[in-house]
């Protein structure tokens, strides 16, 4: 039994056997492919189905899955709770009539956990019976029973978790537990960690992703007491955060597929301030470090708020954690992250309760509905400012060429407001809002999402507090390094005209090797510290920025500007022309806003301060810097220091969110065998680093086989 | 640049260095140097003056550097041939070489420019990290080098140096000033051996080591270990009596021997590399554990041996 890791290091053993087992078994698909046999419930068979409203469907359905989905109780688990039906990986909810599924289900949100603990479903409940009392309107009436029914089929399925748990006195602690949560207030940690995953499990079963969100500050207190009262050591604590861990992790098919195959694969935060800014770190964030270190589970990636205030403690285990690779630990720059909430107008109350959306993406946990607009500015420099490459365009100096490019985002941007305003909104002629178009029910997630309730209104139509749709631009750092490229060659060098060039692009560079050598080897593009270049990242930005900021306030949804792209570079791949930079049509380009691959030649921290140049406070939904570092460079304590050294910075310096990645052995034959794109891998080379790609073939050989 | 400010030969700036003392540094590579390590890693750096590079593999023979070079040191046909005898390095091959295959190896760059470039990752520097002055030899441009580290710690910068500790005896009291951490090589305690493989005299390089410990110079000891060489009891017996010797020598850092200077050499056209073996990772522990057991303090991989 081994949980493998690129890393020379052994991962250390705290957990008892059987749970390391039960981890092992899980990575090893023993759970998870059974929710092939059952990929939904089946609703041919209710009568009247066919004229049912949404809602009453939706309800039918809900229903109907608490009563039927397979209940699954793996053996030796300490929490219970398991979402079976195999259509939920589809974004779907798992029902289907005729043959057809029904309704989409509900992702990018974290639900508001919190309530769960500290008042239970029961006191939601009760805040449904209030609401009713205080409205009229049918849709209202409609909505806020469908609350009420959700609620019941989430009490059904909870029945029967306890009717099955009964039978074996091997589970009669979760019994227990599940006696008293998630319907009442959790009364200690166990019963918190069992109340957060049952009500997880319940909305995964019903097709949703909800994130965690900040699990430390949820569960902090009530370990905190526990510990006090001595009911409980910190590590039979470990082992019960475990069972959530690895019943978090859970394979669908077993194998491995474009965007992997995990059934949960949601994010989890650690650490950060409270409101007057205290560090609320505490020994759940170290269990949950532990864990992660322990076993490799990789399906609640964990990032972590850093600030100038992170304690050292905190520092070193999250870097000792880093080091065994797999990239499962990313981080957030809370200074930057809490000033550009502020600055964008969410309230002092809620600002320092930030987590993500499940993905990256910054929210305010509970209370905010999230959706991300991505778009590839690289194919509106090709395809609009420069028409196709066809010769029409014309420029005289790269002012005119970066002002057009200006109004031609800001035309995409305005044009994804109105496109989103048609989908989400009935307007008059003028084009104003009048009030929101019905939308898919989506009443699991709504009961937990602060707003609902009280307004009487779902999620999808405007229910939570807060109500983001957020464009987030993609291909940024190419379409810099196309523009830079552009502005040496063409405008300072004038190495060739204008129209000269678009014809070197259009034939896809062929013919033309010896400039595009030309282009990508003697420029210093984004990611290498070169003001001349970031500088055009700065206003492309600012500019971006503005542009959604024009929008924002003209309804009850907010319009923020992120960046990223998620891996789109290889769906937008085959639309791409040719790239001013130097690259052929049908390379994969730079992910988020990390450089083009093999464009960084000056290591890590060059990389950092291309990226930390423009105003990302003005970001506000966030910008993903991707940083990889290899495994033989950080071995040691001083790696380990320079792990240290590189988080301190990113404070220091502004980054807004940092997925450092620690290389191992297949990276290293991709890099033998496209050196192009591996420019700035450092080794470790007995003492010092080299810079992998300037290694001999046999040198390069010797090292991959000491990543073994 | 200011009247008094000095113009240094160097290869590269690296930043993001974890391995080149405390914390993560930048360190610059200086040319020339005064030994000839058989095995030596850095093989551009040792002539003090710039050289041109050619690395075969990058270049798509489009003869731009032919129809250039002054003096027909460039070929085509029969074969693409770079003949380094007739060059006279006027770099305008260099220029007009669009695929990188022809580079040159050595910039002039002023200290208070590599000062700015230094001061670029102050935020990543921490209370240990900061600036390593490497090579070649950086004592080999003297003037340069003080010039340098006296700048830098006026700028508050750390500052460790590598030195193979062959430098004329007075420099050392100067370098103690500015000098926060001295990398400094012991190749081997073999007096005749390390005359054979690098033209190192032994006891001026001790004269220079005991010399800054005596003026509490702080030192790392820096050893190269390559098998049939010098990875035996004598060497460790002798590491001991100097380690156990100085007052300010924190630890020995082992540096395994790796081939890694023999394709640079390639593309600088020297073809009188040798190739030792490389030890293994079972012989490099058994050292490393040896010299700890012996009485030494030893790092080894980035970490100090327990
Ligand atoms: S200019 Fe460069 S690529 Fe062209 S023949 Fe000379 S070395 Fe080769
Ligand atoms: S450096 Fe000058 S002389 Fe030497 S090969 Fe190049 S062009 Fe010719
Ligand atoms: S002292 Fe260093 S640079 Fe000089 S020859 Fe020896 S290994 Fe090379």
């Amino acid at each position: 039994m081994k949980f493998n890791t690129a890393s020379k290091i052994e991962r250390p053993i705290r957990l008892c056997q059987s749970t390391r087992q039960f981890a092992y078994d899980s990575l090893m698909h023993v759970y998870g492919l059974d929710t092939a046999k059952t990929e939904s419930v089946l609703m041919d068979d209710i009568v009247g189905f066919e004229q049912m409203s949404d809602l009453e469907k939706y309800d039918a359905i809900i229903r109907k899955i608490a009563q039927t989905a397979p209940i699954r109780i793996c053996d030796g688990e300490m929490i219970s709770g398991a979402a079976t039906l195999g259509m939920a990986i589809y974004h779907k909810v798992p029902a289907v009539y005729k043959g057809n599924c029904i309704f989409e289900s509900v992702s990018h949100l974290t639900v508001d956990f919190e309530t769960v603990l500290r008042r239970g479903i029961n006191g939601i409940r009760d805040d449904v019976y209030k609401s009713l009392s205080r409205h009229s309107e049918t849709r209202k009436v409609e909505f806020l029973h469908s609350c009420l029914a959700t609620i019941d089929s989430f009490s059904l399925w909870h029945k029967r978790y306890i009717l099955s748990l009964e039978k074996d006195s091997k589970y009669e602690k979760n019994l227990q537990n599940l006696l008293q949560v998630p319907f009442s207030p959790a009364r200690n940690f166990y019963e918190a960690v069992q109340s957060i995953w049952f009500t997880f499990a319940f909305l995964r079963l019903c097709g949703n992703w909800p994130g965690i969100g900040r699990i430390d500050w949820l569960l902090g207190d009530y370990l905190k007491k526990d510990l006090a009262d001595k009911t409980l050591t910190l590590d039979k604590a470990r082992e019960i955060l475990a069972h959530f861990f690895i019943k978090g992790c859970e394979w669908i098919k077993g194998g491995n597929y474009e965007s992997g195959d995990a059934q949960h694969y949601q994010n989890i935060v650690l650490s950060g301030t409270d409101q007057s800014g205290n560090d609320i770190t505490n020994e759940v964030t170290y269990l949950v470090l532990d864990i992660i270190e322990e076993l490799g589970i990789s399906d609640f990636p964990t990032t972590i708020r850093l600030s100038k205030n992170t304690p050292e403690k905190l520092l070193r285990r999250a870097s000792e954690v880093l080091r065994f690779g797999g990239g499962i630990l990313a981080f957030y720059n809370e200074d930057l992250i809490l000033k550009s909430l502020t600055e964008y107008g969410y309230p002092p109350q809620d600002v320092w309760k930030f987590a993500n959306d499940g993905c990256w993406e910054v929210q305010i946990p509970g209370k905010t509905f999230f959706r991300y607009i991505p778009f590839d500015c690289l194919q509106i420099l090709q395809q609009k400012t420069l028409d196709n490459y066809s010769g029409t365009a014309h420029f005289e100096n790269f002012e005119e060429l970066y002002n057009k490019f200006s109004q031609d985002l800001t035309e995409k941007v305005i044009n994804i407001y109105h496109n989103i305003s048609n989908e989400l909104f009935f307007t008059d002629d003028s084009k104003a809002i009048l009030q929101h178009k019905p939308m898919t029910p989506c009443t699991a997630v709504s009961i937990f999402e602060e707003g609902c309730i009280e307004k009487g209104v779902s999620y999808l139509e405007g229910g939570p507090v807060y109500n983001i749709i957020s464009p987030h631009i993609g291909g940024l750092p190419d379409t810099v390094n196309s523009l830079y490229a552009i502005k040496k060659f063409v405008f300072n060098e004038k190495k060739q005209t204008l129209s000269e060039f678009l014809k070197m692009l259009k034939n896809n560079w062929d013919g033309y090797e010896i400039y595009r050598r030309y282009i990508l080897n003697n420029y210093s593009y984004y990611g290498n510290d070169n003001d001349e270049c970031d500088n055009i990242a700065v206003r492309i930005l600012a500019d971006f920025a503005k542009a959604c900021r024009l929008l924002d306030g003209r309804c009850d949804y907010a319009f923020p500007a992120g960046v990223s792209t998620f891996g789109r570079q290889l769906e937008w791949m085959p639309s791409r022309l040719a790239s001013a930079h130097g690259h052929k049509k049908g390379e994969i380009l730079a992910p988020n806003y990390s450089p083009t691959p093999g464009s960084d030649c000056n290591g890590a921290t060059a990389i950092i301060r291309s990226y930390c140049k423009g105003d990302l406070s003005k970001m506000v939904t966030g910008a993903a810097l991707d940083v990889k570092l290899l495994l033989s460079s950080v071995e040691g304590d001083d790696g380990l220091n320079a792990i240290m050294g590189l988080l301190r910075g990113f404070v220091a310096l502004g980054v807004y969110f940092i997925q450092p990645d620690i290389q191992d052995k297949e990276i290293l034959k991709e890099a033998q065998l496209h050196p192009e794109n591996y420019q700035t891998l450092s080794v470790r080379v007995s003492g010092w680093n080299a810079r992998f790609v300037t290694l001999c073939k046999e040198w390069q050989d010797m090292i991959i086989n000491e990543n073994k | 640049m200011k009247t008094n400010d000095k113009n240094i030969m160097i290869t590269d700036i690296q930043r993001f260095c974890m391995h080149d003392g405390p914390g993560i540094r930048t360190t610059v590579f200086f040319k020339g140097c005064p030994l000839n390590c058989a095995w030596c890693h850095n093989p551009e750096t040792k002539n003090p003056n710039a050289e041109i590079m050619f690395l075969a593999g990058k270049c798509i023979s489009c003869g731009a550097c032919v129809s250039v070079c002054p003096v027909g040191a460039q070929s085509l046909l029969p074969n693409r041939v770079f003949d380094r005898k007739t060059c006279i390095g006027c770099g305008k091959c260099v220029s007009c070489c669009f695929t990188g295959a022809l580079t040159i190896s050595g910039k002039n760059v002023s200290a208070e420019n590599i000062i700015a470039s230094v001061k670029k990752d102050l935020e990543f520097y921490g209370e240990e990290g900061g600036l390593t002055v490497s090579g070649g030899e950086p004592t080999f441009q003297k003037e340069g080098l003080l010039y340098l580290l006296d700048a830098a710690k006026s700028e508050n910068i750390s500052t460790c140096i590598e030195t193979c500790g062959a430098f004329p005896a007075d420099l050392a009291e100067k370098l103690v000033n500015n000098v926060d951490y001295f990398l400094f090589d012991i190749k081997d305690t073999n007096k005749q051996r390390l005359k054979q493989y690098t033209g190192a005299a032994l006891q001026d390089i001790l004269l220079n080591l005991f010399n800054i410990d005596s003026m509490n110079g702080k030192i790392i000891l820096r050893c190269i270990i390559i098998p049939n060489i010098n990875m035996n009891q004598e060497h460790i017996n002798n590491l001991l009596n100097i380690f156990s010797k100085l007052n300010n020598a924190e630890y020995i850092e082992l540096l395994p021997y790796h081939p890694y200077g023999n394709s640079k050499s390639e593309q600088l056209g020297r073809k009188d590399t040798t190739v030792f073996q490389r030890p293994t990772e079972n012989e490099i522990l058994e050292f490393a554990k040896a010299l700890q057991k012996s009485g030494c303090i030893v790092k080894c991989h980035g970490s100090i041996i327990k």
